[in-house]
């Protein structure tokens, strides 16, 4: 192995020399603490290295030894219901070995090595295999059945397959490819981070991810395999939604990557998700989670591979043929990261600091999101959807990373200090958001939820945009230079807001609305603008209609457990008795 | 309606109202705010341009009368009834002056007068 020579040391980053003979990214280990390292610049035989711990007590003349091999993620079942740290590193066993704080230089395997799995073969003796073609499987978790791939690069026909119990190190396979040369495949395989994992074709994602969170699903749905960002400052919600989106997400997988943010919010994460039940196979939502943390007393470097570490896993997934959703919780963190790497490199700055390739490392972590035809023979489709948080500093969103994530991604959920301000939670701000997906997946909400559906949600936005035009006269002259008709729109506008959009995360029944509800609901609400219109038209009064006995009953309509939705049909026919009685009195 | 007959609505107590109809003005006996309301609904339906609305009649009923104010092809005018007049009328020309200026211009006028 080569052996260098540290000269320089400045903070994460050092400098050594008599390095000739690494490459780009490769893993090193620095001075006799044996520090991970991985090599981000090269010239001569000097490298830079940037050093995923704490560095100080470190000098010139101490060793540093090359690895020979990239950062690199073991994957293979054990996966599921972990915590890590941004470089793979189990923060548990870490715990369990060193205490409450990570000492410097610890090696912990990455999985757990002693665990005996049940391996199911699915492959035969004789079978051709391809790369990504499953040779078996093992149940992770209750609901997580974790496939084994034949690795990337390795194909030929099996040998030898093994049935019953193993650990990750014993071989469950033998695969002779056409050199005649014999694969020992154990049920892990490695890859390096920074590398996406390949895949047979990108496809264009059709289907919504429904996240029962109504603002999202009904305004701006994001396609499974679509790429979202949330951009919000301080105290917006950004967790809290990323948290729901977690808990509620339709995906088979999820992957938190917890990036620079407070520790307690990994704590909540901790807490609650064993804690709460998946509505669709009523296990604990942990049995379908990975988590990734880097929170912000952590070291930097590692901050930076967080987010490639956690994209890997999500990859790796993906290719089993799992729709897999992941969250980054701040890309705004992982790009501070970037710069402070990037100032002590000494490199020229970009704006605000931040290196010139900030955009292309954003576009690099996007895109190895999306819907695809995974590698092997039987053509699995697998999906990640990828939600980056963004925290621009005062909420402004014109600073370098909002605006070079909104570049790439489709879903923009723009949260507003106004409406957290005006306890409106979640704080998306429906003027300012959009999602690009809506007309690709409109053709899946008719044949899946409703024909009117496209329909509702039409006019609900028209709705929110008239109630912003005319509050800007109110502002001007007074709510009396209304129209009838116009306090009307107001009205329901403001019945969309408080009664539809509004969502409470901590309420047990409103955490989570299914699409059948949001469908009930929003017609519901339109329902009566239409019905009250009509009243009005018939001669009724204002107040009459606005003082409707059954508003209520719509405003309660949010805590109406799933499994009662036939109340819908009787608020519905109170609304239109009502109605009639109305009419019939205005029209004497 | 045929084309003869005066386009003005007139709306009130039944003894304030009956002398419009002598000129061909549409009378319709209101005291309730229903009934107001009712009446100040179907002259607008029957695009009645000009309402009279007796001020008895308008206090009774404030929450119909908003709905013509913003409305561009009616105008409901409040007059006196039989008992002479209450100030309602010109209370309401004070607050539109108030709400279209921004100052009450009208107080001046008054005092001068006394």
């Amino acid at each position: 192995m080569a052996q260098g020579k540290i000269v320089k040391v400045a903070g994460s980053l050092i400098v050594a020399e008599g390095m000739a003979s690494v490459r780009m990214y490769d893993m090193v280990r620095v001075s006799r603490h044996r520090l991970i390292g991985e090599v981000i610049e090269l010239r001569g035989d000097q490298a830079s290295i940037q050093v995923y711990e704490e560095t100080s007590g470190l000098g010139p003349g101490e060793p540093v030894e090359s690895t020979g091999a990239p950062l690199s993620l073991e994957l293979g079942p054990g996966l599921i219901e972990s915590i890590f740290d941004g470089i793979q590193r189990p923060l548990q066993l870490i715990r369990e070995k060193a205490g409450d704080r990570i000492t410097r230089g610890i090696e912990v395997p990455a999985l757990d090595e002693e665990k005996q799995w049940e391996f199911v073969p699915r492959a035969r003796v004789g079978d051709q295999v391809d790369a990504g073609d499953v040779l078996g499987a093992v149940q992770e978790t209750p609901v997580v059945e974790h496939r084994i791939m034949v690795p990337n690069g390795v194909a030929g026909t099996v040998k030898q397959i093994h049935e019953g119990k193993a650990t990750i190190r014993d071989t469950v396979a033998v695969v002779e490819d056409a050199q005649g040369k014999e694969h020992q495949l154990t049920m892990t395989q490695r890859w390096p981070v920074r590398q996406g994992r390949p895949y047979r074709e990108k496809l264009f994602p059709q289907q919504p991810m429904v996240t029962g969170q109504r603002v999202i699903d009904t305004l701006f749905p994001i396609a499974s395999g679509g790429v979202a960002a949330i951009p919000g400052p301080f105290g917006s919600g950004k967790t809290v939604v990323q948290h729901q989106l977690a808990k509620w997400a339709d995906a088979d997988i999820i992957v938190y990557v917890g990036c620079g943010e407070r520790g307690n919010e990994m704590t909540d994460v901790l807490k609650e998700f064993p804690e709460l039940h998946d509505p669709r196979t009523g296990e604990t939502l942990m049995k379908r989670t990975v988590l990734i943390a880097n929170t912000s007393d952590m070291p930097v470097a590692a901050r930076e591979a967080s987010i490639y570490t956690g994209i890997t896993i999500a990859e790796y997934f993906r290719d089993m043929g799992y729709r897999v959703a992941i969250m980054a919780d701040s890309t705004s963190r992982w790009a501070e990261a970037l710069r402070e790497m990037s100032g002590r490199l000494e490199e020229m700055p970009g704006e605000e600091g931040y290196p010139a390739y900030l955009s292309s490392r954003i576009a690099e972590f996007y895109e190895r999101a999306g819907l695809v035809t995974c590698l092997g023979q039987e053509g699995r489709t697998g999906s990640i959807s990828a939600i980056g948080a963004v925290s621009p500093p005062g909420g402004d969103i014109s600073e370098p990373v909002s605006q070079a994530t909104l570049r790439i991604v489709k879903v923009f959920w723009g949260l507003s200090a106004q409406l957290a301000y005006r306890r409106h939670f979640p704080a998306i701000d429906w003027l300012l958001s959009y999602s690009l997906y809506v007309d690709n997946l409109a053709g899946w909400f008719t044949d899946n939820v409703s024909p009117e559906w496209n329909e509702l949600r039409a006019n609900t936005m028209r709705l929110l945009q008239e109630e912003s035009e005319l509050e800007e006269i109110v502002r001007l002259v007074g709510t009396d230079a209304l129209s009838w008709k116009d306090r009307l729109t107001m009205e329901v506008a403001r019945s969309i807001r408080e009664d539809y959009l509004h969502q409470n995360a901590f309420d047990d029944i409103d955490t989570y609305t299914s699409l059948k509800k949001q469908f009930l609901m929003l017609r519901l609400i339109l329902d009566y603008g239409e019905k009250g219109q009509m009243a009005l038209d018939a001669g009724s009064n204002l107040s009459d209609v606005i003082n409707m006995p059954v508003r209520e009953r719509i405003g309660r309509a949010k805590y109406i457990p799933e499994d009662s939705l036939y109340y819908f049909q009787e608020i519905e026919t109170e609304l239109a008795n009502q109605v009639t009685a109305l009419i019939n009195r205005g029209g004497m | 309606m045929s084309d003869k007959v005066l386009r003005i609505g007139v709306v009130g107590e039944e003894d304030a109202i009956l002398a419009f109809k002598a000129i061909g003005a549409v009378a319709i006996p209101a005291v309730t705010a229903d009934e107001v309301a009712a009446a100040l609904f179907k002259l607008n339906q029957d695009k009645v341009p000009v309402i009279f609305i007796t001020e008895q009649a308008a206090r009774v009923a404030p929450e119909a009368l908003t709905r013509y104010e913003t409305s561009p092809d009616v105008a409901v005018i409040p007059i006196p009834g039989i008992m002479g007049t209450d100030g309602y009328g010109e209370a309401r020309v004070r607050e539109n002056v108030i709400k279209a200026i921004g100052a009450d211009i009208l107080i001046n006028q008054e005092k001068k007068e006394e």
